[in-house]
């Protein structure tokens, strides 16, 4: 299935550049793994970024470093990460030792939710997994700063927009919302926030102390 | 430089070329102003036959450049000419994943050297870049398969003909460690005239990419 919801064309940009922190580029990374027209674009924005690296002036390398790359690739070749594969067989098509290590981690937040943080910065920043139940919503929120989501698994509806394996969401300070995951299972998403969501409900309020996402 | 380029000219490679690759590529010496080795050519001897005098042509051109463009992302001097190193190891260890026709060397060298950035801070390793065209099936865009020596000569070109104005931000969007919000701060622009800048640069770039491909 081929994402419906993308990145905007500055944050592939952004993405293709390296301007990303850590956590957000994981998150579009996990998007442009499994949407073709993202990665297409991806592709052209790295290729200018590549003649351009071309055309730059060099910066002298110490006297031994030619020798020294010379001595090293004598050496065995170190083990190399396995060719990518889902990071669990029924999500989307993105691997990453992070993501590897935090679903590892995962802890019961609330009944029908768990949460792993991937990494954490900048600042007040955190990347997450969050995991909610069918049916259930996460409480009536909005964000301080920006919040970027890639469905890893399953599905949620927000504000009238079904978000699937693959989409890609970026909520900013303006948005006020109850994500609620689809009656056919779990849902899994990859998540890297500015800051902690601010919960506008009460069960937000007694749900986020707990959860803290 | 040259002269060291020229000398690690194999005819084996030059000459011949494998089966199935765009016998185009080879007519970049005829058409290149000045003497110029095809980088992607050496790569595939390195894939091919572990050819150290291809690795070292690559290691004379890529190494400064790469490590020039670290130091523009504001990676310290020491930790430049390491990541310079291990990227092009990397590209040693992992040429037979370059696929010439889906990316110039350039372009690969460059995503390679950015994640390993991004990863420093991270603190992992994740796929390659060119392993992850393959993540959930091959299903890129035929307009996007690009004869990549090619647009790679076609994308400098590109840039050179850019106004001084889109240039710059063009060039900054990928060399500053910035986002394009601090861009604007420094070139005191607005945040939409800078946004709006580097989209018609790129808008620009991109078509004629997919005009000529």
């Amino acid at each position: 299935m081929t994402p419906r919801h993308h990145p905007s064309g500055d944050r592939l940009l952004e993405h293709a550049a390296g301007q990303l922190g850590a956590g957000r580029d994981l998150v579009i990374a996990a998007h442009v793994a499994v949407c073709p027209a993202c990665r297409a674009e991806v592709r052209t924005d790295e290729a200018v970024g590549g003649a351009l690296l071309d055309s730059l002036d060099p910066a002298p390398m110490s006297e031994e470093a030619l020798a020294q790359a010379l001595a090293q690739i004598e050496r065995p070749t170190p083990s190399q990460p396995a060719a990518p594969t889902p990071s669990r067989p029924d999500w989307i098509g993105f691997s990453s030792p992070a993501l590897e290590r935090a679903w590892r981690r995962r802890r019961w937040a609330a009944p029908g939710v768990w949460v792993s943080t991937v990494t954490k910065g900048p600042g007040p920043a955190r990347t997450y997994l969050l995991r909610v139940a069918a049916g259930m919503s996460v409480p009536r929120h909005r964000h301080e700063g920006v919040e970027f989501v890639t469905v890893l698994k399953g599905a949620y509806g927000d504000r009238g927009e079904l978000h699937q394996p693959g989409d890609f969401a970026e909520n900013d300070e303006a948005v006020d919302h109850k994500p609620t995951v689809t009656q056919d299972g779990e849902c899994v998403c990859l998540i890297c926030a500015d800051a902690p969501l601010v919960a506008l409900d009460w069960v937000g309020k007694l749900f986020q102390p707990i959860v803290r996402i | 430089m040259h002269a060291l380029a020229i000398n690690a000219i194999d005819p084996r490679f030059v000459v011949g070329g494998s089966p199935g690759r765009s016998a185009r590529t080879w007519n970049l010496f005829a058409v290149s102003a000045e003497p110029s080795v095809d980088m992607s050519a050496l790569i595939v001897a390195i894939a091919e036959r572990r050819d150290r005098q291809a690795f070292t042509c690559l290691f004379n051109h890529f190494a400064p450049r790469v490590k020039a463009y670290l130091l523009r992302m504001g990676t310290v001097s020491e930790a430049a000419e390491e990541l310079a190193q291990e990227t092009l190891l990397t590209v040693w260890r992992r040429a037979e994943v370059f696929n010439p026709d889906r990316a110039a060397a350039s372009t690969w060298i460059f995503a390679i050297a950015r994640n390993l950035r991004i990863d420093l801070a991270r603190r992992e390793r994740r796929p390659l870049p060119g392993e992850d065209l393959t993540v959930g099936g091959d299903m890129v865009r035929p307009d996007a398969n690009l004869e990549a020596a090619q647009d790679e000569m076609r994308i400098r070109a590109a840039i050179a003909t850019l106004p001084a104005d889109q240039s710059e931000v063009v060039r900054l969007a990928f060399f500053s460690d910035k986002a394009h919000a601090e861009i604007a701060g420094d070139l005191s622009l607005p945040l939409g005239t800078v946004k709006s800048r580097i989209r018609l640069a790129m808008a620009k770039l991109r078509a004629l990419l997919e005009e000529t491909s």
